[in-house]
């Protein structure tokens, strides 16, 4: 029997009883819309927090001294790199790179009459593009400029958590190269809010200079961050700083923690994303095997006319096809929609939420779902072969209905 | 004439728990081709059974089934889906019509499994829809159609595949007595017009009228098997 006619049979079936197709559908279509929403999200997630972390801390790329270490965040000497002007001279020479920029990195505490709070305190190049994001994020006041003696920029959540206004004097306490605490008092030029809580809480900028003054590190720097035009270009540029001797650190390296935290999160989510088509196979299968119970007179009149097994199987595979396909189709246009309109408008999850991954993960208070294509690919794919797989009980028990029996059941 | 169907010493027992049914005692029974043949008796005696023998949709326990003289006692359930398919009409009580079929789509079901040609099938199909005075309603549903009519597409179904022999189980036992009778006279007048062997089960003395030739199954056994005159009606 030709394929199309086949389906024409199957695809009329699935007419007979339009509510339970319907509902079949639908349980298909929302389903797959669910699962193209929540892998949006978790890329959105990923994405995002991965290109906030590189923006606003990491670049794409570090150079640092052999001995440098970050969870120290050593200031002696040894583990700084003195002179970085070499160094940001052989990067501009390269195309792949859009900024470098020297930048030095000290814990400090930033406290007012009444209130204190632990900080990471950056020593930056204020003309230098690589805070452009810093810039455009500016809420309040002003930006720092290189010969700023006493000007800091905070956050704008920070500076509310200690009650402070651009012109407010802070005392900020640093423990410099020689291990000695050195306190110096600033005034808030300006306040950022990027929209990334953990760093809009601990982040104090100043000029480099001001910075290697206060901490005693003499025009050294802890690193050398670079900003690349195309973040796959990046071992390209690795390459050329190879033969350097110093540690060369791409973005995998820097946000290693948060990729790894996201990895493991990932089975959890290919878990949810099973358990929600294991939900639409049983659902499938228990509407293909009402289906045949209601038809096995049917299926034996089509036995009788010489309908062979396999072309019944086929019959119950093609109706499993076409209600799969058309749940998709739907599912996919109700995951779309819904995918548009939460990459614009996001959800708004709060602080806390987006403050839970700790300083190594830059999620924002507003998370975007993304498109992913090739996901929404798989998903459709991967939810027409369960529909398919689920299809085969009902449709192996229609192919071996003995005529009789069935004819019987009339 | 040759012989279209040969049963020899066939029997066939049903269990239902521990309890055994005899519905088919060593029946030897030869039916020629183009016959029109009645098979009678009460309920139980076994014309449904000896129908689904000849018909290749059981097995015997014991016996030989020959179709056209080939031996199909042993075939597989695709080979006898084969001999279904090609060589056999069925004709059902209960009209047993696809209902998701229009009556053109219902009669060209057989021609599409035994894959006649598109050309060839639009040809056979108007023909055996206007031989049964439907093709009015081929672009109809059954839930559409008359019982009388749906019999009819039904009839016009089983002759399709031009078939060796259409067997009817009751074929006029849900239709009152004027659709009962023009269902008669269509299938004995297809009989007459192609040849095609012709065996109906039925209580139905207005039917056992139109048949040649009349057997009498009681117990699962023949017990009577007579050639009739040329009916009259």
């Amino acid at each position: 029997m030709p394929l199309h006619k086949l389906w024409v049979l199957a695809f009329r079936d699935l007419g007979r009883n339009r509510r339970r197709t319907l509902l079949t559908m639908t349980a298909v279509a929302l389903g797959l819309a669910l699962l193209m929403v929540m892998n949006s999200f978790i890329a959105g997630i990923m994405e995002d927090s991965l290109q906030n972390s590189i923006k606003l801390r990491t670049g794409h790329l570090q150079l640092r001294a052999p001995s440098y270490s970050e969870d120290e965040r050593s200031l002696q000497w040894g583990d700084l790199l003195l002179d970085p002007e070499n160094l940001i001279a052989q990067a501009a020479t390269l195309d792949e790179v859009k900024a470098a920029t020297p930048v030095l990195w000290a814990n400090g505490i930033l406290a007012t009459v009444n209130e204190s709070a632990g900080l990471q305190v950056y020593g930056i190049d204020p003309d230098s593009p690589v805070y452009d994001p810093i810039r455009t994020a500016l809420v309040n006041g002003s930006f720092i400029t290189p010969d700023d003696r006493s000007g800091i920029l905070i956050g704008e959540r920070l500076a509310t958590m200690l009650g402070l206004q651009v012109g407010s004097k802070v005392s900020l306490t640093i423990v410099d190269s020689e291990g000695q605490a050195d306190e110096a008092i600033f005034s808030i030029v300006g306040m950022f809010a990027t929209g990334i809580p953990t760093y809009d809480e601990s982040a104090v900028l100043m000029p480099l200079t001001k910075a290697q003054g206060l901490t005693n590190t003499n025009r050294r720097v802890s690193a050398v961050v670079l900003l690349l035009n195309d973040q796959q270009a990046t071992s390209e540029v690795v390459a050329a700083f190879r033969s350097s001797g110093l540690q060369v650190l791409t973005w995998q390296d820097l946000n290693q923690f948060f990729i790894q935290t996201m990895q493991t999160g990932m089975a959890f989510y290919v878990l949810l994303d099973i358990i929600v088509m294991l939900i639409v196979a049983v659902i499938i299968a228990n509407t293909l095997l009402m289906s045949v119970f209601e038809r096995i007179r049917e299926m034996g009149i089509l036995s009788a006319l010489g309908m062979k097994g396999r072309h019944l199987m086929q019959m119950m595979l093609l109706e499993a096809a076409s209600l799969s396909l058309a749940g998709i189709a739907i599912g996919l246009g109700l995951g779309l929609a819904a995918v548009a309109y939460l990459a614009t408008a996001g959800i708004d999850f709060g602080s806390s939420v987006a403050s839970s991954g700790g300083d190594a993960i830059a999620l924002g208070s507003t998370i975007y779902a993304r498109f992913v294509p090739d996901v929404y690919v798989g998903l459709s794919l991967a939810t027409l072969l369960i529909t398919l797989v689920a299809a085969l009980y009902p449709a192996w028990y229609a192919a071996r209905l003995e005529p009789v029996a069935a004819l019987r059941e009339a | 004439m040759a012989s279209a169907v040969q049963l020899e010493h066939v029997s066939k027992r049903y269990r239902i728990g521990t309890v055994e049914t005899i519905a088919l005692d060593k029946v030897d029974l030869t039916i020629a081709e183009g016959e029109f043949t009645a098979l009678v008796g009460p309920s139980g005696s076994g014309k449904t059974t000896l129908l689904q023998l000849i018909g290749c949709l059981d097995k015997p326990d014991e016996g030989t089934v020959r179709l056209q003289g080939q031996d199909i006692t042993r075939f597989s359930a695709n080979q006898r889906a084969d001999l279904r398919r090609s060589r056999i009409g069925f004709i059902f009580q209960f009209f047993a019509l696809i209902p998701v079929l229009t009556a053109y789509e219902n009669v060209e079901l057989p021609l599409l499994l035994s894959g006649v040609k598109p050309a060839e099938r639009r040809t056979r199909v108007h023909a055996l829809l206007k031989a049964v005075g439907l093709e009015d309603r081929a672009r109809h549903r059954p839930d559409q159609l008359s019982g009388g009519q749906q019999q009819r597409v039904a009839i016009a179904r089983a002759l399709g595949p031009q078939p060796l022999l259409v067997l009817a189980d009751e074929p006029t036992a849900n239709l009152d007595t004027a659709n009962g009778q023009q269902a008669m006279e269509i299938m004995q007048k297809l009989n007459q017009d192609t040849g095609t062997a012709f065996i109906f089960a039925t209580h139905d003395p207005r039917v056992i009228n139109y048949a040649r030739r009349v057997v009498t199954l009681t117990d699962g056994r023949v017990i009577e098997d007579s050639a009739l005159a040329e009916h009259a009606v």
